[in-house]
């Protein structure tokens, strides 16, 4: 079972489309793929049509009282279940505090789900937090959208400072990549140059910007589900096939 | 993923009466488009899927293939991978989930059809308010092919659950049984559908399996043994013809040389001159299937052959296979000219008619009317103590021809107890067949390594003669006979505590308890009535 977390400091830079759309092509692609919504506002839920309802509570999970399989529910997508977002999982931090080893809990739970799946996605809210070193302590892989602007790259550096700094990550592999590109933008081009230069193994495909992304919400399907043609849903196939040429 | 899915029986026409009584039921659906598929159901001639409980089907829809597996025995999962043409011999399987358990289950047989349908299937899904799919279902409906002779499919809906979402499942069941009368499918669909084909799912065996009775008289045993070895051999001609796979001609083989075996160690049965006259035809039939059954070894073993040898040497084989290849198709068509030369066709026919139709012979011959029981006991003790004597008389120092001769009484041996097996207890023959094949390894290691050793360097002759073998192909051919002749050397070493397991007191004395007949117990009675006519009890090779 391979762990990938789709992590950011920052909000609003395609975090949840990318788990969303990597955790579909992964499960066409034949592997039996789950996707953890860990943001209490539930964005990936709602994509696939899922309730957003935590059976007990976030805390039922934190607390170690629920099993993590009695809470997967199956998409619409062969090979694709979830397992939901609530709004309880806003004080997952709290919960997480009170619990023996307070950075292992993740990994603990996911861990009888060994056998069932062969991918794992992350989707994490944006915060440095107890939750977040649980994501880096279960994660094999995190990838980190980081649109072309100079504040997403100063918290790239400020995730990557942090990292080295605090966390017990053995194996972690940090793979930022650019989302939401907008080539009309002149100063992009410059500082996406500059980023590349800092993370020479950062993976190579660009996100655009696109109208096609953002009507994942009214459509509530991955991207490549209504329009696998378009030239982002081409770019998340490219970065997925990245994704998987880095194992 | 799913969790298991229920099938239910549709009445005559369910389809569309379903896809009404749906939209009456108060739930929401949506309906994807129909699709048409074909399936075929595959498996070896000997039903290593079915027996090994399991099924294969490839599937055909929309310019695409698929192969499948079914477990019929555990918890009903189906794996499935893409392949790109009609699968063939198992060990030609490009690799994906199902080419393992179908390889376990057929070994180096070719997948064959059984049945073949075409579904015509309409996928639904049931929706909550916000579209979000709760339950998947499938209605099937079947069209057999041209081999589906026993009776008609059901059409079927299938209820597909969801993780996360079973109490839906069972409420839309629930309505099914009580609301609508549908019961759960019985047994899965493609068990079902095996059984529509022309043949009857794990109806061939090359094993025996007589059901005999002690006191039956022994002509009449002898001609049920006798013809369930030519139902046997007859099953396997046209395989053998075709060359579908190595296993058709094995079997035949192998039915013959049962055969010849029955005729020389049941003697007394059958006239003397039809017992003669047979043991030639027989003869013949097993020689000339020899040439193209020995080249099968050789390409069955290449693969352990190549393995063999360091790896630096094994490709330095490849001259040896093309060689092997070459002359395939010559010994394949000389084969195929003697199954269909009227000296075959007449030998099956005349066969026939003599297990048939059997001509009254005056005088009756010796062993007919004996209850087979006696004559079972008489013939396997005799070829018992043989064995011991045989077997007691090598050292160290005896000359191959005497293991050789050994086998051949074992190989007797063991087709005797096969045959009457079920005149004894169970536990007790089984354990004594198991106990004389042990032996029986060790003897065919010894004489096969051999044979395939001097038939190596006598190929390697052949093609040096020819200039198809470089020096690397002779030097590689050169170290695989050494290593089987260091094999061989082995197995030599290893027959003195391999006999003296068989000839232990232990196995002695199971040996006796089962076989003794009572007539040598009682010195009163004397020997019995058994002639001995020849000093070698004919040709088993």
């Amino acid at each position: 079972m391979k762990i990938i977390a789709v992590y950011s400091i920052k909000g609003g830079v395609g975090k949840t489309a990318t788990a969303v759309n990597l955790a579909y092509l992964a499960a066409a692609g034949g592997s039996r793929t789950l996707i953890w919504d860990l943001d209490p506002q539930a964005a990936a839920t709602f994509y696939l049509r899922v309730k957003p309802k935590v059976k007990g509570g976030g805390k039922s999970l934190a607390q170690g009282r629920a099993d993590l399989d009695d809470l997967v529910k199956a998409t619409d997508f062969a090979g694709l279940d979830l397992l939901p977002g609530d709004f309880s999982l806003r004080n997952m931090d709290l919960m997480l505090e009170d619990a023996k080893r307070p950075t292992k809990q993740l990994l603990r739970l996911l861990r009888p789900l060994a056998e069932a799946y062969d991918t794992v996605f992350l989707d994490c809210p944006p915060s440095v937090s107890l939750l977040s070193e649980n994501v880096f302590r279960a994660a094999d892989q995190l990838l980190v959208p980081t649109v072309p602007t100079t504040l997403s790259a100063r918290t790239l550096d400020q995730l990557t400072g942090f990292l080295a700094d605090h966390v017990r990550a053995s194996g972690l592999e940090v793979l930022p990549f650019f989302s939401m590109v907008n080539a009309s933008l002149p100063l992009q081009a410059g500082l996406m140059e500059q980023v590349t230069a800092r993370y020479p193994h950062m993976l190579r495909t660009p996100i655009p910007l696109a109208a096609d992304v953002e009507y994942m919400g009214v459509h509530r399907l991955p991207l490549p589900a209504y329009a696998p043609a378009c030239p982002a849903a081409q770019a998340y196939q490219a970065l997925w096939a990245e994704v998987l040429e880095r194992d | 993923m799913h969790e298991r899915s229920q099938d239910y029986l549709l009445p005559p026409g369910g389809g569309l009466w379903l896809a009404e009584v749906l939209s009456q039921g108060g739930w929401r659906f949506s309906e994807e488009p129909p699709r048409l598929a074909s399936m075929r159901l595959l498996d070896s001639f000997d039903w290593g899927a079915y027996l090994a409980g399991g099924a294969i089907e490839e599937r055909l829809e929309g310019g695409n293939r698929w192969l499948l597996w079914h477990d019929l025995t555990g918890d009903g999962a189906v794996l499935e991978q893409a392949i790109d043409e009609a699968p063939g011999l198992a060990r030609d399987l490009p690799p994906g989930p199902v080419r393992g358990p179908v390889l376990a289950a057929v070994g180096v047989r070719r997948l064959l059809p059984v049945v073949e349908l075409e579904v015509a299937t309409q996928a639904l899904r049931m929706l909550d308010e916000e579209d979000k799919t709760l339950v998947r279902l499938v209605v099937e409906e079947y069209r057999q092919g041209v081999q589906a002779l026993h009776g008609t499919l059901s059409s079927r809906l299938r209820v597909l659950p969801l993780k996360g979402y079973e109490a839906e499942a069972g409420a839309l069941a629930t309505w099914l049984a009580e609301d609508l009368g549908l019961g759960p499918a019985p047994r899965p669909l493609v068990l079902e559908a095996l059984e529509t084909g022309e043949r009857p799912p794990g109806g061939y065996s090359s094993k025996l399996a007589y059901r005999l009775d002690p006191a039956q008289r022994a002509e009449a045993a002898a001609r049920e043994i006798l013809l369930g070895l030519l139902a046997t051999l007859e099953a396997n001609i046209l395989g053998t013809r075709e060359n579908l796979d190595s296993e058709f001609l094995h079997d035949l083989r192998v039915a013959t040389r049962r055969t010849r075996a029955a005729l020389s160690q049941i003697p007394g049965v059958l006239p003397a001159s039809v017992e003669e006259d047979f043991k030639a035809r027989f003869a013949w039939l097993q020689q000339v299937t020899g040439p193209v059954r020995d080249l099968d070894v050789y390409l069955l073993d290449f693969g352990t052959y190549q393995k063999s040898l360091p790896r630096a040497m094994g490709s330095d084989l490849e001259p040896l296979r093309a060689f092997i290849l070459s002359h395939y198709a010559e010994e394949q068509e000389r084969l195929v000219d003697a199954l269909d030369s009227p000296a075959m066709a007449t030998l099956l026919s005349d066969w026939r008619r003599t297990l048939t139709e059997p001509v009254a012979a005056d005088p009756e011959p010796v062993n007919a009317a004996r209850p087979v029981k006696e004559l079972a006991d008489e013939r396997i003790w005799r070829m018992v103590r043989r064995v011991r004597k045989e077997g007691r008389a090598i050292d160290a120092d005896s000359p191959a021809a005497e293991m050789h001769e050994l086998r051949k009484s074992c190989k007797k041996l063991r087709y005797l107890m096969e045959f009457f097996q079920s005149l004894y207890p169970g536990q007790g023959i089984g354990g004594a067949i198991k106990l004389l094949k042990t032996l029986l390894d060790n003897l065919g290691s010894f004489q096969d390594l051999a044979v395939q050793a001097d038939h190596l360097r006598d190929m390697a002759a052949r093609m040096h003669a020819d200039g198809i073998a470089d020096t690397r192909a002779l030097l590689a051919m050169g170290a695989l006979v050494a290593d089987l002749l260091r094999r061989q050397e082995a197995a030599r070493e290893a027959f003195a505590a391999t006999f003296q397991g068989f000839d232990s007191e232990q196995g002695r004395a199971l040996f006796r308890g089962l076989f003794r007949p009572r007539r040598e117990l009682d010195p009163q009675l004397g020997p019995g009535p058994t002639p001995d006519p020849q000093p070698d009890l004919g040709p088993v090779s």
